[in-house]
């Protein structure tokens, strides 16, 4: 018996030896996340664009820094920070002083674009692969513009704000550290090259009036269309010094007859007080098929709460951009309000008195409010106005944008603002367009450009003498305040020093140290540093 | 793994190695090997056999590798793990019977019977047998540095985790309790920390089955059923855990039956649980006072409008109405523990079965952890030849229940408003303040959180008797299988007017087979022993979670999912292997002279593709017994003397399953109010990456002195680790932000050392102490290969690894002091900072390395008296020379709106306070008000009786003790908080259930033997 048992023990330890000592025994299946190699079909990509769009959100979304939207509006001509209200990240933004090559905002943005970058190359080389079965080329060539429009827009903001920057077209597959940065005019041909293919390869929108949810090639309404690539292509001709190129982008956007000026009462605030522009603004109006004819590119959002996924972060739009009325005792935070802020930035006093006549729609109360009134029922002072006292005005009761209004009645404190982002809409075709005249010296067309934009405003025409470049970026923050990123159009027009020493002038948290070497943002440190084995130089004066 | 090859075959027998397909060399080699053992057979003749077992005349417990000597002849036999033995002697023969720490005996042969062989203890310690990893040594033959915790700290304790018994105990172990939360644990740290970013942890091993990486939490150990614990901690002792030997190993013991008359053991207590330590808030006049002073320093021009901020706060002021919040979050904590346990045995079949119920109601409303164990140990001798037996478990923990939130309980207005006019919890206390919650909404939402761990391990022990005297096999496979279930729901009465729900559950399934060999033999003086293993482990690990929000009302909590109206799940998966092969030599030259010779391979799966994932850690240790010396038999002073010295390598696996593959990661983005699935770029992977290593030296001596008056241990040590895994940082031009890399090096030098001493011993009275120091110096060597510093994550060359860089804070600003030259934006009542590089103003480059916060020195300190029947253990720990950032005296922005504790203070113009800022200071800095968290702690004193037998008898018991036990009793610091030890975050920051004030138990209890 003893003997059987010992061969039987023995045999065992031999079976568990051997099956144990087979060679795959420590190889690694990753059984909860993509290998790479796999997403190289149909599916694959079409997963690999949607990527890139939920990082183009995370740029507006970004929320760790809660100042972050007043790094791109504060210390600029059209807001400053209340000394109470400031968080920090914008701060090196209007005392510039303290903009060094350290900057958290400078950081994120370089880090921000370089991702979009990497995850645009990697699609972009494998579309690019001779040996993909199964896709048509044109299938292919749509995924590869969507891929480029979206590595076009982060080098544009890579050149708007730092110059000329390293190129990377590939992904790389081992560590590198020997970048330099490729003149500017490299970047821009790049950009150029890539939007070109875009406006080219990406598709066509509904027609006007269409509530499609899907372009005409079925994909969703908020996919890449060769629209936006042609306003992007505007821009970046407009910052390369190409006005002739960006006029005819314009054109070909505003002759396409797929969008139309906002200039009548529309969407799920029709029959409540308002304007047809503060119609605009509405979380529920601001998508094309949801009535908005001027929209050429919206980012959606969807509260998580039924949408899984429906914001990338916390965007603080509306917690920036609000005033603190709630801290006023006897105001209660609502919808028509727009819910909770906390005026991170307020207004300039430019913007709030001396920007706008009064007939203009975008100043109309529902666009900008001045006068709050009490509205905690039971309170003594219900339906009052609330008085102007000292520092009330300048955040608890502060003017401000109606634009990032958004209550949810579920989340009154609401860390998160939750409505789309129009990124691209007609109004603004009309003012690169009259940018592009003016550069051209054709001032008649460029105030026949801007008077388009001023006719639905209900304001007083301009004549073609007074078109300046600073009338032009005064329309543009009368028509696209707390829309467009005032930081980079003052930055991509040489601008930013002239026109905020002018204009933003208060004497509370003043603008201080701003000069010419502030038209570009410092390179990360980190970045030259940990570019060890090549020289990554730095702006000048940083 | 291309490059494996099987070169280890332990766990093989003779003809299945044979007809292997081996190469040559290694088969010439097992051949060569066997021959010399089978020569080395003896063939015994006109002989008879004897059998007995050796037990402690006093303990009764038995004495393992006693020597068992037929005198004046060549036969000799060791007893085994029962303390038995057997060996061939001849009529008229003696046995001498001896074993170190007994008093040697000399019997005559009985060949009938089965021989009862008590030996006297001289010195318990030295005799003691240790388990050291795939084994057990007696104490004197120990090479390495192997520390037993005392026995005194696994009974009559009040705590629910194991760790919590060992904390302080043990020279060259520091254990952190960082909060007192009910069914927390600790953190362990052995010989200070080597590793940068991985792992920092011990290698727990339970009844020589691996514990640690199977997905079992240490709560799942009872501590009533712990035998022993030991702790390996140089490279020598650890070796043989290879790439999980870094960070030292702790074998834990459970209880095992012996032979004699069951003995059914029940212990038992209960007791009180309260806050040790009360940080008192301010009271209502003074928050009131605060608020003014706060109005003040914030808007010097303007008069403040409101006696307090908030509506709610305003209304509760004028009636008169105040809430003492602290108050209302807490209640009388109860713990209550109960063991029953059977343990008995004959020659044949041994068992121990034990069942626990412990129970903690927490200190803070809606803390609770309740656990209840089973455990059965078996051994059965099968035949002479075969024994076999099993180590089963399990373990049941439950942490339910929705939790008060303590931090903001303390934070909370006096004023605020606890209960609407309805009677529930208002949820804004200081509406329209609305970022502090009502800290009672946790006690509306549901929570559970359990883990069951089953855990069931087996062996088969063959001893060939026929083929080779002294060869052992050993078969173990272990399973390991735990499940953790989590629930909560928030809602309307919680503050979510959605209704939140999510539930989860994971199960980890653990296996490992372990083929064990052994020889041990002796020749006059030479004594062999030999240990080989080889052993495979595979961990299989699953997670599913789910959760859904948007419910029509809150009745049904977590139970149906379905009913909210969106929904997400999340799954994950992975799976670990683990290949060992293990071989150690141990060499004695008649006890005086001992050698140990180890080697591990280790193949771990999360090794880069790009390596064989195999690595080798050896280790060498030589140990000289001076006190066997001729020349030492004269010296009556030194009872024992003994000197070791080790060096070896042992790794750290460091990397996280899957760290080396390059992934991409899923996101959501939603498209016409669909969610739509997209990927991105995750992990940049890196095939290269390997196991870190430590390289150990070992210098150590034991000593006994004045006939064992005095004991002890001495151990220096020095460890250089290098091949650190850390984030090797690129430029994010490339579109990843760091590559992991094995880069970094660190050192670690220390001393420990344990002293055991019996300072007064009468008839009646006797006092013992044992003190227990060590030391730990530990340096960062290099970090990326280029000895720069890594600012960002404060890791600076020629430091400890854990440092605080911060500025150095000089005082406050006071009215009137010229702060132009340091500090020219600094308004009154601002911390003053030094401005180190001398610029004339405060920037991120007057930050310093401030100090470290592993202790420079820790400590216990035992003492024990004996009256009668009386005994009073007390035991001090201490914790000395760290600083951590004290989170209790930041308040960022928000001093207006939350109530403060009084012992911090602050700055007013009046009272010129010149460590505390104004209120108005919000900290643009991110200054972390770095302490001083030195602690000495009255941890534990147990006061107990022990009946005496005249009393048993009449009680027909087998033994009886009742005592009181006292944790946590006093606490000497300058820390200003709620204790220095517990760690808190600040709102909205880290886990806020960990800021839970440090407890004191008081328990009483008994434990009691039938007979």
């Amino acid at each position: 018996m003893k003997k059987n048992l010992i061969i039987i023990l023995a045999v065992s330890a031999g079976l568990q030896f051997f099956s144990s000592c087979k060679k795959d025994f420590l190889d690694e299946d990753v059984y909860s996340a993509y290998a790479p190699e796999t997403l190289t079909d149909s599916l694959g990509f079409e997963a690999s664009i949607v990527g890139l769009h939920n990082h183009l959100s995370t740029f507006f979304s970004y929320s760790d820094p809660q100042g972050w939207p007043s790094v791109w509006h504060a210390g600029t001509d059209i807001a400053f920070v209340p000394p109470t209200q400031k968080q920090g990240i914008e701060v090196p933004y209007y005392d510039y002083n303290q903009l060094i090559s350290t900057d958290g905002a400078a950081s994120f943005t370089w880090g921000w674009a370089y991702r979009m970058i990497n995850n645009a190359n990697i699609i972009i080389v494998n579309a690019d692969n001779p040996n993909l079965g199964g896709m048509t080329l044109t299938n292919k060539n749509s995924i590869s513009a969507e891929a480029k429009f979206f590595r076009a827009y982060a080098y544009n903001i890579l050149a708007t704000c730092f110059g000329g920057v390293p190129i990377s077209t590939a992904p790389l597959t081992a560590p590198k550290t020997d970048f330099v940065r490729a003149p500017l005019d490299s970047v821009n041909s790049l950009i150029i090259r890539d939007l070109t293919f875009a406006t080219a390869n990406l598709t066509d929108v509904t027609a006007l009036g269409s509530t499609n949810k899907t372009h005409p090639n079925g994909k969703p309404a908020s996919r890449a269309n060769k629209y936006m690539a042609m306003q992007l292509l505007a821009e970046v001709y407009l910052r390369a010094n190409k006005p002739d190129l960006a006029e005819q982008q314009c054109a070909a956007i505003i002759s396409s007859g797929k969008f139309a000026l906002v200039n009548a009462r529309y969407g799920i605030k029709a029959s409540q007080p308002g304007d047809y522009y503060s119609d605009m603004f509405w979380f529920g109006n601001e998508r094309r098929y949801q009535g908005n004819r001027e929209a050429i590119w919206v980012m959606e959002q969807e509260n998580p709460t039924s949408v899984t996924g429906g914001i990338t972060n916390n965007p603080q739009q509306r917690r920036n951009w609000g005033a603190a009325y709630y801290q006023i005792t006897g105001m209660t935070i609502c919808d028509s309000l727009g819910g909770r802020g906390i005026a991170r930035m307020r207004l300039t006093d430019w913007v709030v008195y001396g920007l706008y006549e009064n007939n203009d729609v975008r100043n109309s109360h529902y666009n900008l409010r001045r006068k709050f009134y009490y509205n905690t029922p039971g309170n003594p002072n219900y339906g009052l106005q609330v008085p102007y006292t000292g520092a009330d005005t300048v955040f608890k009761i502060a003017p401000h944008t109606t634009k990032w209004y958004q209550y949810d009645p579920n989340d009154v404190f609401g860390f998160a603002m939750i409505k789309d982002f129009i990124l691209m809409r007609l109004g603004e075709t009309y003012l690169l367009q009259a940018e592009a005249q003016f550069r051209q010296n054709k001032f008649t067309e460029a105030a026949a450009s801007l008077n388009v934009i001023r006719a639905r405003a209900n304001a007083t025409p301009v004549t073609a003498g007074q078109v300046t470049l600073d009338y032009i970026l005064d329309e543009r923050a009368r028509e696209l305040l707390a829309e467009e990123n005032r930081r980079m159009t003052l930055m991509r027009t040489g601008t930013l020093v002239t026109r905020t020493s002018t204009r933003n002038v208060q004497t509370i948290n003043p603008v201080l140290g701003l000069t010419a070497k502030n038209l570009l943002m410092p390179i990360p440190q980190s970045e030259i540093n940990l570019n060890k084995d090549a020289i990554l130089e730095q702006n000048p004066g940083y | 793994m291309n490059k494996m090859n099987c070169k280890f075959i332990w766990g093989k027998l003779p003809n299945e190695i044979i007809s292997s397909p081996f190469r040559p060399a290694s088969r010439l080699f097992i051949l060569g090997f066997l021959l010399i053992i089978f020569s080395s057979l003896n063939a015994f003749g006109q002989v008879k056999k004897v059998a007995g077992t050796v037990t402690d005349a006093e303990t009764n417990e038995p004495v393992i590798s006693a020597t068992v000597l037929v005198k004046g002849k060549k036969a000799a036999a060791t007893t085994d793990a029962q303390g038995n033995f057997s060996i061939a002697a001849s009529e008229g023969d003696v046995l001498e019977i001896s074993s170190v720490g007994y008093k040697t005996m000399e019997v005559s042969p009985d060949f009938n019977l089965t021989m009862q062989i008590k030996l006297t203890a001289t010195n318990r310690e030295l005799g003691a047998v240790v388990v050291v990893g795939y084994g057990t040594r007696k104490r004197s033959d120990v090479t390495g540095s192997v520390a037993s915790v005392p026995k005194a700290r696994l009974s009559q304790l009040p705590v629910t985790n194991v760790l919590h018994a060992i904390e302080g105990s043990v020279a060259g172990v520091n254990i952190t309790q960082t909060s007192s939360v009910p069914g927390s644990s600790a953190s362990v740290l052995i010989r200070g920390q080597n590793t940068i970013t991985a792992g920092t942890g011990p290698f727990i091993v339970v009844d020589g089955i691996p514990f640690s990486k199977t997905g079992a939490v240490t709560n799942d150990i009872n501590p009533n059923d712990i035998a022993s614990i030991e702790i390996l901690k140089d490279a020598s002792a650890t070796a043989i855990y290879g790439v999980n030997g870094a960070n030292g190993v702790i074998l834990i013991t459970t209880k095992r039956g012996t032979t004699g008359r069951p003995v059914i053991r029940y212990n038992a207590y209960m007791g009180f649980d309260n806050i040790a330590h009360m940080l008192e808030p301010l009271s209502p006049q003074a928050y009131v006072k605060k608020y003014a002073d706060w109005w003040k320093q914030v808007n010097p021009t303007q008069t403040q409008t409101n006696v307090l901020p908030n509506a709610y706060e305003i209304a509760n002021y004028n009636a008169g109405k105040t809430v003492d919040w602290v108050d209302e979050a807490t209640q009388q904590g109860i713990i209550q523990d109960h063991n029953l346990s059977i343990s008995g045995g004959t020659k044949e079949v041994k068992y121990f079965l034990s069942g626990d119920y412990m129970k903690q109601k927490g200190a803070v409303k809606g803390y609770q952890y309740h656990r209840a164990s089973l455990r059965a140990n078996l051994d059965v001798n099968v035949t002479d030849y075969l024994s076999t037996g099993t180590s089963l478990s399990y373990a049941n923990n439950n942490y339910d229940g929705g939790r008060v939130n303590f931090y903001l309980a303390a934070a909370m207005s006096p004023y605020g408003t606890e209960y609407s006019s309805t009677g529930a919890y208002e949820i804004y206390p200081m509406y329209p303040e609305l970022l502090y919650a009502n800290p009672m909404l946790g006690l509306n939402t549901d929570r559970t959180d359990r883990s069951n761990n089953l855990t069931g391990n087996g062996y088969v022990e063959i001893k060939p008797l026929g083929l080779l005297k002294g060869l052992k096999f050993r078969f173990n496979a272990g399973y390991t299988y735990v499940t953790t279930r989590f629930g909560s729901y928030t809602g309307r009465n919680a503050n979510n007017t959605l209704g939140a729900a999510n539930a989860s559950s994971s199960e980890t399934n653990n296996w490992v087979i372990e083929n064990i060999l052994t020889y041990n033999r002796s020749w006059g003086v030479h004594q062999i022993d030999f240990t080989g293993l080889y052993s495979a482990q595979e961990r299989n690990y699953f997670t599913f979670g789910a959760s859904a929000t948007g419910f029509i009302n809150d009745e049904l909590s977590f139970n149906r999912l379905e009913a909210g109206a969106t929904q997400t799940a999340t799954s994950y998966r992975d799976k670990y292997d683990l290949l060992s092969q293990m071989a150690r030599v141990n060499y004695s030259y008649d006890g005086r002279y001992l050698l140990t010779l180890t080697a591990r391979r280790d193949g771990s799966s999360v090794m880069g593709a790009n390596t064989d994932k195999y690595g080798v850690f050896p280790s060498a240790a030589l140990a000289w017994n001076i006190s066997k010396e001729r020349f030492m038999q004269n010296i009556k002073l030194v009872d024992n003397l003994k000197v070791r010295g080790s060096y070896g390598k042992s790794g750290n696996e460091a990397i996280g399953v899957y760290g080396t593959i390059t992934t991409e990661g899923t996101v959501r983005f939603p498209f016409g109010g669909a969610s739509t699935i997209g990927v991105l770029a995750s992990n940049l992977g890196n095939a290269d990456l390997h196991w870190e290593s430590s390289n150990t030296f070992n210098a150590g001596v034991d000593f006994s002195i004045l006939k064992s008056r005095i004991t002890g241990t001495i151990d220096i040590y020095n460890t250089r680790t290098e091949g650190l895994l850390l984030r090797r940082n690129l430029p994010i031009i490339t579109g990843y932000s760091f590559v992991l890399d094995n880069l970094g090096k660190t050192k670690n030098n220390g001393v420990e050392v344990t002293l055991n001493t019996v300072n007064i011993t009468t008839k009646d009275f006797k006092w013992e102490s044992t003190i227990n120091f060590s030391s730990n110096k530990n340096r960062i060597v290099d970090l990326y290969g280029d000895k720069k510093d890594d600012l960002g994550n404060r890791w600076f060359i020629g430091q400890p690894i854990s440092v605080i860089y911060d500025y150095k804070m000089a005082g406050v600003w006071q009215t009137g002091e010229d702060r132009s030259q340091t500090d020219p934006t600094a308004k009154d009542g601002d911390l003053k900072f030094v401005d180190m590089n001398g610029d004339k103003q405060i920037t991120a480059a007057d930050r310093i390395v401030l100090g470290q916060t592993a202790p420079k020195w820790i400590g216990g300190l035992t003492n024990t008296f004996h009256y009668k029947n009386f005994h009073l253990n007390v035991f001090i720990q201490t914790f000395q020379g760290a600083i951590k950032n004290n989170v209790t005296l930041t308040y960022a922005d928000e001093a207006g709106r939350m109530n403060l504790p009084v012992a911090t203070g602050y700055w007013t113009a009046e009272n010129k306070n010149n460590t505390r800022p104004s209120l108005a200071y919000t900290n643009s800095r991110g200054y972390g008000y770095a302490s001083d968290n030195s602690y000495t702690r009255i941890k534990d004193v147990t006061l107990s009786y022990t009946f005496s037998q005249n009393i048993l008898d009449k009680l027909r018991l087998g033994s009886l003790t009742l005592y009181a036990s006292g944790r946590n009793l006093y606490t000497f610091t300058d820390w200003i908080g709620w204790d220095p030890e517990h760690n808190y975050s600040f709102r909205g920051s880290g886990d806020w259930t960990n800021n839970y004030p440090i407890t004191r138990s008081i328990v009483f209890g008994a434990n009691v033997t039938l007979r």
